[in-house]
C-alpha cells in the first residue's frame, strides 16, 4: 500500500500547537536553584520539585564527583546482569534504614517503579482500588494489568471501605493504591486509615509518595513516618528526583517485596542501572537528610509563612497541607495570565488548568523551596498581592 | 461551531406548582383560577443573562425564536440583536402545539441547538419534533423535571450553553420522561420514559501527555461498557440477562447484534433475544424457567433512578426474585457526573430498605472499571 508512513508526526504536532497544548520548553541556564535563570531571566523558582535545594548541596556534588572518579561514567549493564555495583547496594541498605523498612530497591525512575511493579502485583482475577486523583504513572501501571479496577472518591474512606466490601466477595487479591501527597492540591492521603482498612479486608497497600519523600515525616522520611506506620505499608514507592535532589525511583518494604520486585519488574530488569555519579549523589542525599535536619525545617517554616500570608491576603489555597500550595484563581485563562505576569515580575510558577483540575478551580501551583529567604518570600508575596488585586482575584 | 440557536419559552410552565397541580398540561385555566403566576419568563431571563454575561462569542450567534413571551421579549431585554422571529401565536393562551410548531421552524432553519424553557411536558413536545436530530437543552421551569435535558438551575443552563458554544462540551444521551398526567389525576402515579434525546454533557477526559487531555466520545465509553457486559454474558453462559431501557443499554444490545427495545425490558439468553418489551407478567414467566438471572440497568433521567421511574414492569416481585446481587448497573462517566446519586423507588418498603441498607452501589463506568455511588431510596 502506498502511504506516507510518518506524516502523522507533523500533523499531530501541528494540531497540538494549534490548540496550544504543545510544551514550550523553558530553558534553565543555571542550576535548579531557588534563584534560577530561566530563558535568560533571573527568577524565583516556585515550580521545581527540588524542595530541599539538595540538587546543589556541596556534599551531593562532591559524592557524585568522587563516585564518577572512582567507578566511571556508566554502569555497563542492567542491574540483573552485570550492572549492580556495590554502591547501588549501599544506597538500598541506607535507604531502608532511613525509611525504617526491612529492605528497599532503586528503580531507574519513579515512573519505572510504578509501570514495572504494579502490573506484577495483580492478575486477571484481582482488583486494583484507586483514588480518583492518582498520578499518571500509577494510571499507566494500572493500565498494564488485566485486573478489574475500581475508583473511590478522593480520600473518601467510606467509599474505599464500600469498594473493599464488594471486592472482598469477588476477587482474589486486592491492591489499594494511592498518591501519598497529591500533586495538584498538596493534600495527604489518610495512609493510617488506608492501612487499617487494607489489613481488615486482606488487601495490599501501595503508596506513591513522590512528593512526600524528603518532605513529610520525621526528617523527611516520608508518609510512613508521617503517620507513624513505618514498615506497615506493603509498598512505599517514591523518588530520588524531587526532594532528594537527584534522580531515580524507589520502593521500600519487606525483603519479600524486594525479592519479588527485582525478579519481576520488567522496567527494572530491562533498563541500564544508574551511573555511579547518580548513586553517589543518592547516598549523599540520605546522609544529608540524616544529619542536617535544618533543610526540612526551613522548608516547612517557609511553607507555613507563605501559606499564612497568602490566606491573609484573601487567596484560596484549597486543602493544601504540604509545601505544594495551590493559589486557586478560578477560570483557566486567569491562571495563565497570572502565571505570565508573575514570570514578568521574576517569579516562575506554572498554571494548572482544566481538565487537570475542575473548570472553576484553575490555579497557580507553587512549590516551596527550603533555600528561599524570608526576603525572597516577601518579594514573591508582594507580587502575588499586586497581581491578585490587578486581576480581581483578591 | 455553534452559530444558530433556536429558543422557545413555554410561558405557562411551572404555574401549577404553587397551587398544588402536578403540571399545567390541560388544566391551565384551573391553575389561573387557583391564583397561579407565570414563572417561566423570569427563569428564561436568568439563563439568558448568565449566558450573555459570560460568552465572548455571543455576537456571532443568530437566535431564532418566537414572538413575545415565547422568546423575543426575553432576548430583546437581554440586549441581543441578532434575532429572527420565526413563529408567533395569535392565541392568548399558548399550548403545546405552539412549542411544536416553533420547533419545526427551528429545524427548517438548521439550528445547532434548541434552548427551551419549561418542564417535562415541554421537553416532550420539543422531543416529539426534534427527536435526535439536534441537541436540546432545557431551562428548568416546570413543576416536573424528571427528564435529563435540564440544567440543575437556570444559571447552570446558562453556563452549559456558554461552554457548549465555546466547544468545551459534547453531545450525549438524555432521557425524556414525564408523568402520565391523565393517570395521575385519576390517582395513579406513573412516570413514563418517552424517549432518548440528545443533549449536552461534560465529556470524559483521558490524560495523554503530562498536562494534555483528550476527550473520549460517548460512543467510545459505551463500547467499553459493551465489552464489559459481553464478557459478563460469556462468563455466565447459564444466566438469563434482562436488559433495562436507555441509550447506553441499547448501544450494548446493538453491538451484541440484538434488536433491542430502547424504552422497554428485553431478555437475552446466550446472546439471543428471547423476549422483548416485556411486561411484568412476561418477566415473571421467564423467571420461572430461568433460575439464574442478571439484570442490567442504567440510571434514567435527571435524578438517577434505576428502579421506579420509567420501568415499572421491574416490579418488587421481579426484583426480589432476581436478587440485589444480580443487578449490574452501568453508566457512562458523563451521565454519572450529572446525577447526584443512584435512586431507587420500588414502591415496596421491604425492598427499598434492602437497597437503603447497602448505602452504596457499584456502578460500572468502563471496561472492568467501576466506582461506588451513594444509593438513595425515598
Amino acid at each position: 500500500m502506498n502511504r506516507n508512513a510518518t506524516s502523522f508526526l507533523k500533523e499531530e504536532y501541528d494540531e497540538l500547537v494549534k490548540k496550544s497544548f504543545d510544551w514550550k520548553l523553558r530553558i534553565l541556564e543555571s542550576g535548579s536553584t531557588p534563584h534560577s535563570i530561566v530563558d535568560g531571566k533571573k527568577v524565583i523558582m516556585l515550580c521545581s520539585n527540588n524542595y530541599l535545594s539538595l540538587s546543589n548541596h556541596p556534599r551531593l556534588i562532591k559524592s557524585s564527583i568522587e563516585a564518577a572518579d572512582k567507578f566511571g561514567a556508566g554502569s555497563g549493564s542492567v542491574r540483573a546482569i552485570a550492572g549492580t555495583m556495590k554502591l547501588h547496594i549501599e544506597v538500598e541498605k541506607r535507604l531502608a534504614r532511613f525509611k525504617r523498612t526491612e529492605a528497599s530497591l532503586i528503580y531507574q525512575t519513579g515512573f519505572a517503579a510504578n509501570a514495572g511493579l504494579i502490573p506484577q502485583l495483580v492478575t486477571k482475577e484481582d482488583i486494583i482500588i484507586s483514588d480518583e486523583l492518582n498520578h499518571g504513572s500509577i494510571i499507566d501501571g494500572v493500565r498494564l494489568t488485566k485486573a478489574a479496577r475500581a475508583v473511590y472518591k478522593h480520600r473518601d474512606m467510606g467509599e474505599l471501605e464500600n469498594v473493599l466490601k464488594e471486592a472482598d466477595k469477588k476477587h482474589k487479591r486486592i491492591l489499594i493504591i494511592t498518591d501519598g501527597v497529591f500533586s495538584m492540591d498538596g493534600d495527604i492521603a489518610p495512609m493510617d486509615k488506608i492501612v487499617k482498612l487494607a489489613n481488615e479486608y486482606g488487601a495490599m497497600s501501595y503508596v506513591d509518595d513522590a512528593h512526600g519523600e524528603g518532605v513529610i515525616g520525621e526528617d523527611g522520611r516520608g508518609i510512613g513516618a508521617h503517620f507513624g506506620i513505618e514498615g506497615k505499608i506493603d509498598v512505599e514507592m517514591g523518588t530520588f528526583s524531587k526532594a532528594y535532589g537527584v534522580v531515580g525511583g524507589l520502593i521500600a518494604g519487606s525483603q519479600d517485596l524486594v525479592n519479588f520486585a527485582l525478579n519481576k519488574s520488567r522496567t527494572w530488569l530491562l533498563s541500564g542501572s544508574h551511573p555511579p555519579a547518580v548513586a553517589g549523589a543518592q547516598l549523599a542525599a540520605i546522609d544529608v537528610l540524616e544529619t542536617e535536619p535544618e533543610h526540612v525545617k526551613n522548608l516547612w517554616d517557609n511553607t507555613n509563612y507563605f501559606k499564612k500570608e497568602l490566606i491573609s491576603m484573601g487567596f484560596d489555597t484549597g486543602d493544601s497541607e504540604t509545601p505544594i500550595t495551590p493559589v486557586i484563581v478560578g477560570e483557566s485563562s486567569k491562571a495563565k495570565e497570572l502565571s505570565n505576569k508573575l514570570f514578568e515580575e521574576g517569579i516562575f510558577a506554572l498554571p494548572i488548568v482544566f481538565p487537570m483540575v475542575a473548570r472553576d478551580k484553575a490555579r497557580i501551583r507553587t512549590m516551596m523551596n527550603a533555600g528561599l529567604t524570608r526576603k525572597d518570600l516577601d518579594f514573591t508575596l508582594d507580587k502575588f498581592e499586586k497581581l491578585g488585586k490587578q486581576l480581581d482575584i483578591i | 461551531m455553534v452559530s444558530k440557536i433556536g429558543f422557545v419559552v413555554n410561558p405557562i410552565a411551572g404555574m401549577g406548582g404553587k397551587v398544588g397541580l402536578k403540571g399545567t398540561d390541560g388544566v391551565f385555566q384551573q391553575a389561573i383560577k387557583l391564583g397561579a403566576k407565570p414563572v417561566a419568563i423570569n427563569k428564561a431571563n436568568e439563563t439568558i443573562k448568565e449566558f450573555i454575561s459570560s460568552n465572548s462569542k455571543k455576537d456571532e450567534i443568530m437566535w431564532y425564536t418566537c414572538e413575545g413571551e415565547m422568546g423575543s421579549d426575553i432576548l430583546i431585554k437581554a440586549g441581543i440583536k441578532n434575532i429572527e422571529i420565526i413563529y408567533s401565536t395569535s392565541k392568548d393562551e399558548t399550548s403545546s402545539d405552539d412549542t411544536k410548531n416553533a420547533c419545526m421552524k427551528f429545524l427548517e432553519k438548521s439550528v445547532d441547538l434548541i434552548l427551551f424553557c419549561g418542564g417535562d411536558g415541554t421537553a416532550r413536545d420539543v422531543f416529539e419534533i426534534v427527536k435526535t436530530k439536534i441537541p436540546i437543552l432545557g431551562i428548568p421551569s416546570g413543576v416536573k423535571m424528571h427528564s435529563g435535558v435540564f440544567g440543575i438551575t437556570t444559571i447552570a443552563s446558562g453556563k452549559m450553553l456558554n461552554e457548549f458554544v465555546n466547544g468545551r462540551l459534547s453531545i450525549g444521551d438524555a432521557e425524556i420522561m414525564d408523568l402520565d398526567e391523565e393517570k395521575y389525576r385519576k390517582g395513579e402515579w406513573n412516570i413514563r420514559l418517552f424517549g432518548i434525546a440528545k443533549s449536552i454533557v461534560e465529556p470524559t477526559y483521558i490524560q495523554v501527555g503530562k498536562s494534555t487531555f483528550e476527550s473520549i466520545s460517548d460512543d467510545e465509553i459505551k463500547y467499553e461498557l459493551y465489552e464489559h457486559i459481553n464478557d459478563e454474558i460469556e462468563k455466565n453462559n447459564d444466566y438469563l440477562f434482562l436488559f433495562g431501557s436507555g441509550g447506553t443499554i441499547d448501544f450494548i444490545a446493538s453491538k451484541i447484534g440484538l434488536k433491542n427495545t430502547l424504552l422497554g425490558i428485553d431478555a437475552i439468553y446466550n446472546k439471543k433475544l428471547i423476549g422483548s418489551d416485556l411486561n411484568e407478567e412476561g418477566i415473571l414467566d421467564l423467571l420461572k424457567k430461568y433460575s439464574k438471572v442478571k439484570l442490567v440497568l442504567s440510571p434514567i433521567g435527571a435524578q438517577g433512578f434505576i428502579l421506579g421511574r420509567g420501568n415499572l414492569q421491574l416490579s418488587p416481585r421481579v426484583i426480589k426474585k432476581i436478587g440485589l446481587d444480580n443487578i449490574i448497573i452501568i453508566s457512562t462517566p458523563a451521565k454519572l457526573a450529572s446525577i447526584p446519586e443512584i435512586r431507587v423507588d420500588t414502591g415496596d418498603e421491604v425492598l427499598d430498605k434492602l437497597f437503603a441498607e447497602k448505602e452504596f452501589i457499584m456502578v460500572v463506568i468502563g471496561y472492568r472499571l467501576s466506582r461506588v455511588v451513594k444509593i438513595q431510596t425515598l
